[in-house]
């Protein structure tokens, strides 16, 4: 959908390792986002998100690795980065004696590209209350006239950083309906971190896992669902055949072994081939999310009960 | 044309989009003809990514259910009815599969499953006289 003559990714990230003090966030992580999907990027709750998102403003510098954003580095290039990208911080915090459309006002002048109806015509599909001050907004309301700004300035990406915590299903649906026919209606990039999964789902072309600060797994959404299965094998078959499997999760069940398994098909195959009796469960988003994040691999035969 | 879709599930989006189609078609709430909404307004009315329900279109045309006319929109085809109630049969194998498998590993011979399955569609039957 987009149409943009420059080939670069949206954002590229190569190794890059970030530390607070002894606190070691990023390790090495390696993320390309092409341009014009929407893209979630999850994890739990500090496991880096919000320092990544800081890093690709250069709102923090990394320690080592490469970023570029839109072709730039945000360390080199901050004013061509934010001029290019819509942001929207967590909990973002405005001046709240402003009115709304005081704010809009204000913000103007820091944009070279800032389209001032646009704006205007953004505040009316997103019903903000212009002449409200923003102290008396709602959760719901704030989140929404943080979208407006985001995108007054017609930025190609726009990164927003949890977008929908604190917002009720409601808004959450309708915050979805806005980021599908203004951002993705007109094919721009989308970046956002969140930890609701079911809400990211139907929204998300592609989605990265962020663990132990490196990305353990980028995929299409459709593309993961169809690629993470549990798999339910007896125990003799599970100690025959778990070394030809990639697992990610195992849990015993009397007499069965559950695994939850990567490269389904391929897995499956396996399966078959060795003649091995099996069920596949089909899992959603929430639990595949668990397996990446919580899931114990190193399933040892050994230590079960098999008759020698 | 309602369409409901089930956050969490264990059925893709995609899927679960698709099947409702193809239900609407073959009960005949969808007739041939019809036309779909676009692609942007299906998308804005679910809540859902714009290249999802392009590609459940996409999928539903090739299996004959809709029809792109070009520049006009996507419409219900001519042969829709009989051609979901094909894809609705490879479900229902597929969901009776798994059901005979559950019966299996219950320890049910065949006899006994198809004994079942023969008191459930009495049940149906029965009902059916009662409400007419």
């Amino acid at each position: 959908m987009n149409t943009s003559s420059n080939s670069a990714p949206a954002i590229d990230i190569q190794g890059v390792h970030k530390a607070f003090r002894r606190n070691q966030v990023l390790r090495g992580m390696n993320l390309q986002v092409e341009r014009g999907k929407t893209f979630a990027f999850l994890g739990r709750n500090g496991a880096g998100k919000t320092t990544t998102i800081q890093l690709l403003l250069g709102l923090l510098n990394r320690d080592e690795g490469a970023i570029r954003v839109l072709g730039h580095d945000p360390e080199q290039q901050p004013l061509e980065v934010r001029s290019n990208v819509g942001y929207l911080a967590e909990d973002q915090t405005m001046y709240g004696w402003m009115k709304c459309s005081d704010i809009l006002r204000f913000l103007a002048p820091f944009y070279p590209t800032w389209d001032h109806d646009l704006a205007l015509t953004y505040a009316k599909e997103f019903e903000v209350p212009l002449q409200t001050k923003i102290k008396h907004l709602s959760k719901g309301q704030n989140v929404r006239l943080g979208l407006v700004l985001a995108l007054a300035h017609r930025p190609e990406l726009v990164i927003l950083d949890d977008p929908a915590l604190g917002l009720d299903p409601i808004m959450r649906k309708q915050f979805n309906r806005d980021l599908i026919t203004h951002l993705q209606g007109e094919g721009r990039t989308i970046f956002y971190s969140s930890h609701l999964l079911y809400e990211v789902e139907p929204v998300a072309d592609e989605v990265a896992i962020l663990k132990d600060g490196q990305i353990v797994r980028q995929a299409e959404t459709e593309q993961l669902r169809a690629d993470v299965k549990q798999i339910v094998l007896n125990r003799q078959s599970a100690a025959l055949i778990y070394e030809q499997l990639s697992v990610l999760d195992h849990r015993p069940d009397g007499d069965d072994v559950a695994f939850t398994v990567e490269g389904a098909e391929a897995a499956l195959e396996t399966l078959q081939r060795e003649g091995a009796e099996h069920r596949v469960v089909d899992l959603n988003l929430d639990e595949i999310f668990e397996a990446y994040v919580t899931g114990d691999s190193s399933f040892s035969p050994l230590t079960q009960e098999v008759p020698v | 044309m309602l369409l409901r879709i089930e956050k969490g599930s264990a059925v893709p989006i995609s899927r679960q989009i698709i099947g409702q189609i193809a239900m609407l078609c073959v009960s005949g709430k969808l007739k041939a003809g019809e036309r779909l909404p676009s692609v942007r307004e299906l998308a804005r009315d679910l809540a859902v990514n714009q290249n999802t329900v392009l590609r459940v279109y996409e999928r539903l045309v090739a299996d004959g259910l809709l029809e792109m006319r070009h520049g006009q929109g996507t419409f219900v085809a001519d042969g829709a009815k009989s051609s979901s109630l094909a894809s609705h049969r490879k479900q229902l194998l597929e969901e009776l599969r798994q059901l005979a498998q559950q019966g299996l590993s219950l320890g049910l011979s065949a006899d006994q499953i198809h004994e079942l399955l023969a008191k459930a569609l009495e049940q149906l039957n029965k009902q059916l006289q009662t409400q007419t």
